[in-house]
């Protein structure tokens, strides 16, 4: 009663009561979007900086002698290449095993043509080398190698991924957005509820600052409650979601999860979300104030 | 020291509540303010306690023409006027003590000395042992009392009170206007609206009478004697 701001509202009725669970649901959709977001960015960036560190050259050649004959020249070229720390061949074990999602389960000789397939490591210290040269200089040492830098597959997914996370950044600036107008409804509510009591202290001679501090007050108590709901809730869902991706394996699910060590900023957003709600609540009051005389 | 000159008040775009009223109230006057339903009573009692500017004509309160102040510098002068309302108007969870403490936490009195000057002015209006009790579980009378008790405790200069024994029996009203009397004579300048013709023959003090929307002005009979 005694402290700095004046408060001379009753209580928090009903229809307020509610208005901390509505900015904690906002808060929740807001904290998965902001995590999908930040986790899209994160796996594409460890995801690309891994496929760029890496080349693959195929020699597709039917017959034996000549594949071998081509792909040690390919060797040969690539291993003395500028910027290339190590070429070497895949053995026909792997090959089958990144083969079977497609192909099925298969004996390894199975008299299948399979292209001999050379992975090409970069030398990440160094220059990345020109790629449409290489392929070249490749095709005159090799006829039958083909150079695939991931870039055609690579650039598709990026757009993709960059739609989804122009999508994930637009959810939250709608949920921003909504709670904002939700707190101005809100807050509205509250003015005509309170509306005598608001006109008597202004009578009193009450300044507009020392009436919206009241509100103030209240609103930040129930953007601090909400925010705070809202985020432990997402954050018990991110968890769930990262325990059940562990138990799937790695792959797309693990890859669009964030880590859990990374969530701490999660807890900015009751602060923030409390600013937020007092903020509105005060332009909300102030600019109702002034429609008294 | 309060002086309205052809003052015009309308809502929006209707017709004339108050038409070219003019008087004015001196330092430590005491009127009523008298007249039938409809006459604009209340509007003009908004204009005294600055819920509206009017529509035209000239007030001055306390020396500063209305026309010319800011909105920001309307609250030093509200609170250099008390306002009885009809209706109490008391925040119902606050106690008797709490409601009248309001104006002096508004000007930012000093804990100790809103707690002296609270129960010091409670137990005058005779409500010392009822300081801590909400306004539902007071009479009529008392919660009028702490309402008089809320308009006064920063010692205003005017002190405007609307229909202050509207709610109370005759002994209650009796004793409200000898408290009204008692704080003019302190100084306060007050005026009392009232549909109480008989109060107004009893007290004696000048009335501005209203009708429709237009203000006359009777001088006061013989003075109070407030064993009335």
């Amino acid at each position: 009663m005694w402290g700095k701001t004046l408060q001379f509202l009753p209580e928090s009725s009903l229809r307020e009561g509610l208005l901390p669970w509505v900015i904690g649901v906002m808060l929740f959709l807001c904290t998965l979007s902001l995590a999908g977001a930040f986790a899209i960015g994160q796996g594409l960036e460890r995801w690309s900086n891994h496929l760029t560190a890496n080349l693959s050259v195929q020699i597709v050649v039917k017959d034996a002698i000549e594949r071998e004959n081509q792909t040690q020249a390919a060797l040969r070229l690539l291993n003395a290449t500028p910027g290339v720390e190590k070429a070497e061949v895949l053995a026909d074990s792997e090959i089958i095993a990144l083969l079977s999602p497609w192909l099925g389960e298969m004996p390894i000789d199975n008299n299948l043509p399979i292209p001999t397939l050379i992975d090409v490591k970069l030398d990440e210290s160094a220059d990345r080398p020109d790629t449409k040269a290489l392929s070249e200089r490749l095709r005159a040492a090799a006829p039958g190698a083909q150079l695939d830098d991931h870039q055609a597959w690579m650039t598709q997914i990026l757009e993709l991924a960059a739609i989804i996370q122009i999508l994930l950044w637009s959810v939250v600036f709608m949920v921003v957005m909504s709670t904002v107008a939700i707190v101005i409804f809100g807050c509205r509510a509250g003015l005509a509820t309170h509306h005598e009591s608001i006109e008597i202290m202004h009578l009193m001679g009450a300044e507009d600052k020392m009436i919206a501090k009241a509100f103030d007050a209240r609103y930040l108590i129930h953007g601090l409650k909400g925010g705070l709901l809202g985020v432990i809730l997402a954050a018990t869902t991110l968890w769930v979601l990262s325990r059940m991706a562990e138990r799937l394996g790695q792959g797309l699910i693990s890859a669009s999860l964030p880590d859990l060590s990374y969530l701490s900023w999660l807890f900015i957003l009751p602060i923030a979300a409390a600013i937020i709600t007092m903020l509105t609540a005060r332009i909300t009051v102030r600019k109702a104030l002034l429609e008294l005389m | 020291m309060i002086s309205f000159e052809n003052v015009g008040m309308r809502y929006g775009m209707g017709a004339e509540v108050l038409t070219d009223v003019s008087f004015s109230l001196d330092r430590g006057s005491f009127h009523f303010l008298v007249g039938p339903s409809g006459a604009g009573k209340t509007t003009l009692l908004k204009l005294l306690y600055l819920a509206h500017r009017p529509s035209r004509g000239l007030v001055n309160f306390f020396g500063k023409d209305l026309s010319t102040l800011e909105r920001d510098a309307l609250p030093r002068i509200r609170r250099r006027i008390g306002v009885v309302f009809q209706d109490y108007r008391l925040f119902e969870h606050m106690t008797a003590f709490e409601n009248v403490a309001l104006p002096l936490r508004i000007q930012g009195a000093k804990k100790i000395q809103v707690a002296d000057h609270v129960e010091e002015l409670l137990s005058w209006v005779g409500l010392g042992d009822r300081m801590h009790a909400k306004p539902a579980t007071l009479s009529g009378g008392e919660k009028q009392r702490v309402a008089i008790a809320r308009s006064i405790i920063n010692k205003p200069d005017l002190l405007v009170a609307d229909e202050p024994t509207g709610n109370v029996d005759a002994e209650m009203s009796r004793r409200l206007m000898q408290l009204f009397v008692a704080l003019n004579k302190e100084g306060t300048t007050t005026i009392v609206a009232t549909h109480d013709e008989g109060l107004v023959k009893r007290v004696g003090a000048p009335v501005l009478r209203l009708d429709k929307g237009q203000v006359s002005y009777t001088p006061g009979g013989k003075p109070m004697d407030p064993r009335k």
